[in-house]
C-alpha cells in the first residue's frame, strides 16, 4: 500500500473513469516490483493452502465426527434419556422468545412515549443478525443420521419464534412479569434435565457442559463481582482491605490453579461425604476467578460515571444507596458492556480447561475420539478439533456482535 | 474581611433568616478555600455571588448544601446546623435545590424520570403524583412538551431548565445556582436566565453564583463580591455598578463589565 501525495490541480471530486476493482489491484499491489513480488509469492502461498484444505474437506470422511457427533454435543447423557436435553431445549427456545419479544415490546413502547419512530426489524436482518448460529446448527445437523434431530430443531425455533411473537402482544401489564417466567423456566430446564431420574450436572458433558459453566459462572461471578467492586470503592477500611486482597490474591493466579486447587485441595479439606462433586467445584473456582477480573471492569465503568452525577443526585436528597443503585451503577454498567462481553468470551473459552482434570467437554470430548479404534492413527485431529474450534468460535463470535448491538442500542438517549 | 455593616441588609426581604453562616473556614489541603465567612440570607432574598475563578465562590454554596464539608464555624439552613449526622444532612438537602454549572442531568433517564425521580424516591410519592408534579415544574421552565426525550437530545438551553425543574420538584425552600449559564452558548443563556427571574419574583429565596450583572441588576437584593476566599464587598447592585468601594471590587468589575 502507498500512501499518496496530495495533488491539488485536481477538481475537489476526481473524476476517474477507471476506478474498478482491477484498478485497485494495479494501484495497491502490483505499483511497485517489489510489491508485485510480495502479492505473487503471499498469493501463491494463500492459493496453496486454500486448495490443500479444500482438497482434504471435500475428500475428508466426516464418519468421525458423525459417529460421536452426541458426545461432542451432551457428552455421556444415557441414550434412553435423550428427550431431556430436547425438551431443555424447547424450554430455552420459549425463554429466549419470550425475553426477546418482551425486550423488543418493552423498547417500541418507550420509542412511542418520547416519540421517536421505532421500525421492526425486517426478517431478513434477523437472519443475517444470527448468520453464525444459523450456520452452526446447519452444519452440525448436516452430520445427523436420522432426520428427527432436524425436525425438532426446526420444532425448537418455531416455538421460540412463537413465543416472541406472543409475547410482543401481550398487554404492558403481564408482560412486565416476564422475568419472573424467564426464572421460572430456568428452574424448569434444570428440572427437566435433572429432576425424576434425570441427569444431575456432575454428569453433564460436551458442548452442553461448556454453556453450563459459562452462563452459571456468569450468572454467579456477575453479582459476587458487583460487590468486590463496590467494597474496593467503600470507605470502611475492613471491606476494602478483603476486597482488594481477595481481587489481587485471585488475579494473580492462573484459572488452572484454581481449577486444580478445587479439584485437589478441597477434596482433601472437606470430608468425602460432604464434598460436592467435580463439576461444582469447578463451578465454583470459575466463579471465584472470573469475579475478580468481573470486579475491576465494573470498577473501570464506576470511575467513568462523572462526579456530577452523584453529586447532582445528592443535591436532590437521594440517599448513598439509592444513588448508587438508580444513578451511578446503570450509567457504570454501560460503560462496561465491551469489557464485560469480553470477559464472557474468554470464560466461555477458559471452560475448556476442566478438561485437564478429566471433565469431558466439548474439547475433550474432540480430543479424546481420535483414540477410538476404529479413528486410531488416522490423523484427524484436525478434524475434530476444526470442528470444535468451529462451534467456539460461533459463541464467541456471536456475543461479540450482540455486544456490539447492545452498545448502539444503549448509545440512543446518551449525552 | 468581613463586612458587618451590611447584615442590615440581609433581612430586608421579609425580615426573617433562612440560611445563616458564622465563621466559616474550608480548607482545602493546606489551601484555604473559605476564610471567616459569615452571612446571612433572608427568607425570600436574591443574592448574587461574584468574584474571580478560584475566590471561594462555588465552594461558599456547595457548603450549604454539604457537598463540601466545611472545616471551622456553623452552616444553619432553615434551622438546621449541619453536621456529620447524615440525616441532618439529607433534611437540608431534601430542602435546598441546586443548579450545576454542567447541568449534571442523568443521562439513562427522561426528561420526566429526571425530574420526578426525587420525588418518588425521596418524598415517597406514588409514581402518577410524581409525574404530575414532574409536568407542572417542566410547565414551569416551559418545556413539558420534551418530557419523554433524553437529556442528549435537548440543547444546553433546555437541559438547564430541566435541572432547574428538577430541583424544584423537591420543593425546596432555597435554590443555589453554580454558574448556571457558564456552559452555555451564548444564545441560550436568555431563556435560562429569564426561569431564573420568574422564580425571583415568585419569592424563591435564591443563592446565584454568576457575571450576569443584568440578572443582578433585575432580582438581586445584594451582591456579594468574594476574592481569595473572603467576602470582600457587599451591597446592592446598583452599589456595584455606581460606587464599588475596594479596588479589587473595582479591578474585577472592570475586567468583567
Amino acid at each position: 500500500m502507498t500512501v499518496e501525495a496530495p495533488v491539488f490541480e485536481e477538481p475537489a471530486v476526481p473524476v476517474d473513469p477507471a476506478r474498478g476493482p482491477l484498478d485497485w489491484v494495479r494501484k495497491n499491489l502490483f505499483n511497485t516490483w517489489y510489491n508485485t513480488l510480495l502479492t505473487v509469492a503471499l498469493g501463491g502461498l494463500l492459493g496453496s493452502a486454500l486448495v490443500t484444505l479444500l482438497r482434504g474437506l471435500l475428500g475428508a470422511d466426516f464418519e468421525i465426527i458423525r459417529v460421536n457427533l452426541r458426545l461432542f454435543m451432551i457428552g455421556q447423557f444415557p441414550a434412553d434419556q435423550l428427550w431431556r436435553p430436547w425438551a431443555a431445549t424447547y424450554l430455552i427456545a420459549v425463554l429466549i422468545g419470550s425475553v426477546g419479544g418482551s425486550l423488543a415490546a418493552g423498547a417500541q413502547d418507550r420509542a412511542r412515549e418520547a416519540g421517536l419512530p421505532y421500525t421492526a426489524t425486517p426478517f431478513r436482518q434477523v437472519l443475517w443478525r444470527f448468520w453464525p448460529i444459523i450456520a452452526l446448527v446447519s452444519v452440525i445437523l448436516a452430520f445427523t443420521t436420522t432426520p428427527a434431530p432436524a425436525l425438532l430443531t426446526l420444532g425448537a425455533t418455531l416455538v421460540g419464534l412463537g413465543s416472541y411473537y406472543l409475547t410482543r402482544r401481550l398487554p404492558g401489564g403481564i408482560r412486565r412479569w416476564t422475568w419472573l417466567f424467564a426464572l421460572l423456566l430456568i428452574a424448569g430446564t434444570y428440572v427437566v434435565l435433572a429432576g425424576f431420574g434425570g441427569v444431575g450436572w456432575e454428569d453433564w458433558g460436551g458442548l452442553h457442559l461448556n454453556l453450563f459453566l459459562t452462563v452459571a459462572g456468569i450468572l454467579f461471578a456477575f453479582p459476587l463481582g458487583l460487590m468486590l467492586a463496590l467494597g474496593r470503592r467503600s470507605s470502611l477500611p475492613a471491606i476494602r482491605g478483603i476486597s482488594v486482597t481477595y481481587i489481587e490474591l485471585v488475579r494473580g493466579v492462573p484459572l488452572i490453579t484454581l481449577l486444580l486447587f478445587g479439584a485437589l485441595a478441597i477434596g482433601f479439606l472437606i470430608p468425602s461425604d460432604l464434598r460436592p462433586g467435580l463439576v461444582t467445584r469447578m463451578l465454583i473456582a470459575i466463579t471465584l476467578f472470573e469475579s475478580a477480573y468481573i470486579a475491576e471492569v465494573v470498577r473501570g465503568g464506576l470511575q467513568a460515571v462523572p462526579g456530577g452525577q452523584v453529586e447532582a443526585a445528592q443535591a436532590v436528597g437521594l440517599s448513598p444507596w439509592t444513588t448508587m443503585r438508580l444513578i451511578v451503577l446503570p450509567q457504570a454498567l454501560r460503560a462496561t458492556i465491551p469489557a464485560m462481553v469480553g470477559q464472557f468470551i474468554s470464560l466461555f473459552k477458559d471452560t475448556t480447561l476442566v478438561a485437564i482434570l478429566g471433565v469431558l467437554e466439548l474439547l475433550e470430548a474432540a480430543f479424546i475420539v481420535n483414540a477410538q479404534p476404529e479413528f486410531l492413527g488416522k490423523g484427524l485431529f484436525v478434524l475434530t478439533l476444526g470442528f470444535a474450534g468451529l462451534v467456539f468460535w460461533v459463541g464467541s463470535y456471536t456475543m461479540s456482535r450482540e455486544s456490539r448491538r447492545l452498545e448502539r442500542r444503549l448509545g440512543v438517549g446518551e449525552r | 474581611m468581613t463586612l458587618q455593616a451590611d447584615y442590615s441588609d440581609a433581612t430586608k426581604a421579609t425580615g426573617e433568616t433562612i440560611i445563616e453562616l458564622e465563621h466559616v473556614d474550608k480548607f482545602f489541603g493546606d489551601f484555604q478555600a473559605l476564610k471567616d465567612i459569615d452571612m446571612r440570607i433572608g427568607r425570600q432574598e436574591v443574592v448574587v455571588v461574584i468574584g474571580p475563578s478560584g475566590s471561594g465562590k462555588s465552594t461558599l454554596i456547595r457548603c450549604i448544601n454539604r457537598l463540601e464539608k466545611h472545616d471551622r464555624g456553623r452552616v444553619v439552613v432553615d434551622g438546621i446546623e449541619l453536621s456529620d449526622d447524615l440525616r441532618n444532612i439529607q433534611e437540608v438537602r431534601r430542602e435546598t435545590g441546586m443548579v450545576f454549572q454542567q447541568f449534571n442531568l442523568f443521562p439513562h433517564l427522561t426528561v420526566l424520570d429526571n425530574v420526578s425521580l426525587a420525588p418518588r424516591q425521596v418524598r415517597r410519592m406514588p409514581k402518577k403524583s410524581a409525574e404530575s408534579l414532574a409536568m407542572q415544574m417542566l410547565e414551569r421552565v416551559q418545556i413539558p412538551e420534551q418530557a419523554r426525550k433524553y437529556p442528549g437530545q435537548l440543547s444546553g438551553g433546555q437541559q438547564q431548565r430541566v435541572a432547574i425543574a428538577r430541583a424544584l420538584a423537591m420543593q425546596p425552600k432555597v435554590m443555589l445556582f453554580d454558574e448556571p449559564t457558564s456552559a452555555l452558548d451564548p444564545e441560550m443563556i436568555k431563556e435560562v436566565l429569564d426561569v431564573m427571574v420568574e422564580l425571583a419574583r415568585g419569592g424563591m429565596t435564591m443563592i446565584v453564583v454568576t457575571h450576569e450583572m443584568g440578572f443582578a441588576r433585575a432580582v438581586a437584593n445584594r451582591v456579594v463580591f468574594m476574592a481569595d476566599g473572603e467576602i470582600v464587598e457587599v451591597g446592592s447592585p446598583e452599589h456595584f455598578f455606581t460606587d464599588p468601594r475596594e479596588q479589587r471590587t473595582k479591578l474585577f468589575l472592570s475586567q468583567i463589565l
